[in-house]
């Protein structure tokens, strides 16, 4: 079995690379300590490719592969194994996350050059992938969850790297906690599945059929948690804007590539869950059409470079829920894909921006990077014009086709299609007043006085040639797939997850076009507004005012969680802590000094009293022995 | 059984233990004080073996060099330490000497 092995490979090798920058310590040099972990990555994207080539040479039923390596833990009848599952869904993950993964982790090569504590960077980034990809091989539910806490680990790592600035570990605490959560409702909901199936295992999660209707509804609901906190939805979403804090790199990995696609992959592989509980399943396409709105919207107002680009990934991911809650699986793994790659391109293109001025992210302070980053540029430029969905870039292929398939799933369906096709306009808008700022314009004095190039060059080649694939990639990736005459990614992860949602080709027509359309008037919005300067830029005060402050949503968590919890935090420390506990602590220390001090008086030096009281206790105890007698 | 009776022995050994008890109990001089004590172990010493004749056996006997053998060790002590008050001109009054009070 090739593709067994191969994907066990693809498994164990960023293990091997974290393992062994750690182990190594400082007897590596950073650079080395780079290179091993590009290694690792890459090792692990040429084992996947061997795991994709082995997996399309069988019939397209028999494209699934159980392995167990070791029982982890049995009781009774019911067993969980070390195993991993070779089917065309796990590969197709493995492909995109070891690919962009090994691509972002050369660029961290040139990206984190000269950094204190390059090696730590790099363990944690093989960790990182280890652990993404342990989430997409796992076999059963529990390797899944496994994997699943390790990717918030290592996130949480990743984004306080910078552990002396105090607004990075605030960010990493914070995406941490709201992980936690999802992870929590992901763990209920195993449980339910092990009293209800008494079984972890993907296979047997359409027995959940069999189950009550309140039951199948709270185990969706659990999965859904997990993946809205994951994936950075509504209303679990407010960490993802924060995790910013974290190098670039870092960013484009875990917080646009690959960690937060996890929901939707979780998603579409327990989709028999969530086919069961119909209701879950709307309320995730809901969920995934108002936050493709709602971070559309916040991201008109950011000013922070990277900031923006996180919103436009929440509102991204928002399209793949979207499909996935609407039953379109293959639409949604395909823009996940699609997404990967230029989403990894425009932060790591951003990220040549932010190298290059010295570690600047204010938009505002930008301004005429065109001339002096025309390569930067021209990326940056395929990565905006594949994410607003400009044919032939790959946005258009991956997203209109996501869209079309809404269409055919009745009134909801026609609802969320009209959501998701302003977020279309919203996206061109967001997306190009971003460019215009950074790259047109005059040149600001900012990037006058602080640009540096790089021995004459945009940056270090290790971090031009990943934004050069990237971009390559960003263009080609969506030809994989032409809905209606060309659909080889659905074919492929058709035995894994049917599709129940297909759209036509004048439904198909319809969203290009209107998609298309919208796009496009958003870009020359964009460019009438920050560009020629034509239309002055609304400044109605109340409802820039609501977008600057992300809808209240982290006030509103401040009210509900952070308030309340400090309130009675300080009330405990007040009216229990310091009177009864540390009064009671402080109170024994001083009665035991207290009477050691009176007990002391007894000892007066005089060695003569002392034989005294020897003799006197002595014909004491002589009179009581005689008298007992 | 020849010799006195056991009860004499006692009476002597009574009498021997309570001198030395009285005198480290009125006494100052440190050196009458180990004094004392030594004649207090005497006592002791004189009932053990007035018991050991009265019962023929030899226990007593042997405690009696045990106690003895004490005797020596803590006089080393004690005379050692008086010996370095003296040369230290400490005064040899043991109401004097209460530095190690609470």
């Amino acid at each position: 079995m090739t593709s067994v092995w191969a994907s066990w490979i693809t498994l164990l090798s960023p293990l091997a690379a974290a393992l062994a920058i750690t182990l190594a310590g400082t007897s590596l040099s950073r650079r080395v300590a780079g290179i091993v972990a590009t290694t690792g990555t890459s090792v692990a994207f040429v084992a996947a490719v061997v795991a994709f080539v082995d997996l399309l040479g069988e019939d397209g039923e028999q494209r699934s592969h159980l392995d167990t390596a070791w029982t982890w833990l049995a009781a009774g009848n019911f067993r969980i194994g070390v195993e991993i599952l070779v089917d065309p869904l796990s590969v197709f993950m493995m492909l995109v996350v070891s690919g962009v993964g090994s691509l972002i982790v050369a660029y961290s090569l040139g990206y984190m050059d000269g950094d204190d504590e390059e090696r730590r960077f790099f363990a944690y980034m093989a960790l990182f992938v280890f652990s993404m990809l342990l989430l997409v091989q796992g076999g059963n539910l529990l390797m899944m969850l496994l994997g699943w806490g390790l990717v918030g680990l290592s996130s949480y790592l990743l984004i306080g790297f910078h552990h002396e600035r105090p607004s990075a570990i605030a960010a990493a605490k914070k995406a941490f906690i709201m992980n936690a959560f999802g992870d929590a409702t992901f763990a209920l909901a195993l449980f339910l599945l092990i009293a209800h199936n008494r079984s972890l295992s993907f296979d047997a999660l359409g027995e959940i059929d069999g189950a009550s209707s309140t039951v199948r509804n709270l185990v969706a609901l659990g999965l859904l948690g997990g993946a809205v906190a994951k994936s950075a939805q509504l209303p679990l979403h407010t960490w993802l804007p924060d995790a910013m804090e974290g190098p670039t790199p870092v960013s484009a990995l875990i917080h646009a590539a690959t960690m937060v696609t996890a929901g939707v992959y979780l998603i579409v592989r327990a989709h028999e869950v969530f086919e069961a509980a119909w209701v879950v399943q709307n309320l995730a396409a809901i969920i995934g059409a108002v936050t493709l709105l709602v971070a559309g919207l916040i991201a008109l107002v950011q000013t922070d470079i990277k900031r923006v680009i996180a919103y436009s990934t929440m509102s991204q991911i928002g399209y793949m829920f979207l499909g996935a809650g609407l039953g379109a699986y293959a639409n949604a793994m395909f823009h996940l894909m699609t997404h990967a790659f230029f989403k990894a391109l425009l932060f790591l293109a951003a990220g040549v921006v932010i190298h290059a001025l010295a570690g600047e992210q204010d938009m505002r302070r930008m301004g005429g990077l065109k001339r002096l980053m025309p390569f930067t540029y021209w990326c940056f430029l395929i990565g905006a014009l594949a994410l607003v969905g400009i044919p032939p870039l790959a946005g258009f292929f991956s997203k209109d086709s996501i869209l079309a398939a809404a269409l055919d799933r009745g009134a909801l369906g026609a609802i969320l299609f009209s959501i998701g096709i302003v977020g279309t306009f919203l996206t061109g808008l967001y997306t190009f007043r971003m460019l215009y700022l950074v790259f047109h314009g005059p040149r600001s004095v900012f990037v006058s006085e602080h640009h540096h190039r790089y021995h004459g060059r945009e940056g270090p080649a290790t971090m031009l040639v990943p934004v050069a694939v990237l971009a390559a990639l960003s263009v080609v990736g969506g030809w994989l797939q032409f809905a209606g005459v060309w659909t080889p990614v659905t074919d492929f992860l058709d035995p894994v997850a049917e599709q129940i949602a297909e759209a036509n080709t004048w439904k198909e027509i319809l969203a290009s076009v209107l998609a298309v359309a919208l796009g496009i008037c958003g870009m020359l919005v964009a460019w009438a507004m920050y560009s020629a300067r034509s239309w002055r830029v609304p400044s109605w005060r109340p409802v820039r005012r609501v977008l600057e402050e992300k809808l209240y949503w982290d006030r509103l968590y401040d009210w509900i969680f952070y308030i309340p919890a400090s309130w009675s935090g300080r009330a405990i420390m007040r009216w229990f802590e310091r009177p009864v506990i540390a009064g009671s602590a402080i109170g024994i220390g001083v009665g035991a000094r207290e009477s050691g001090e009176l007990a002391s008086e007894v000892q007066t030096g005089y060695l003569r009293a002392y034989a005294l009281a020897i003799a006197a206790g002595l014909a004491v105890l002589v009179l009581v022995f005689i008298s007992v007698k | 059984m020849l010799g006195p009776d056991v009860t004499w022995y006692l009476v002597i050994s009574g009498i021997l233990f309570s001198v030395g008890a009285l005198g480290v109990l009125l006494r100052r001089s440190p050196l009458i004080v180990l004094l004392s004590v030594e004649i207090m172990l005497n006592g002791a010493n004189l009932a053990l073996i007035a018991f050991s004749r009265l019962h023929g056996e030899s226990d007593g006997q042997v405690f009696a060099i045990a106690v003895m053998a004490v005797a020596a060790s803590e006089v080393v002590v004690g005379l050692g330490l008086i010996v370095a008050m003296s040369r230290r001109n400490l005064a040899l009054d043991v109401d004097r000497l209460t530095s190690l009070r609470g």
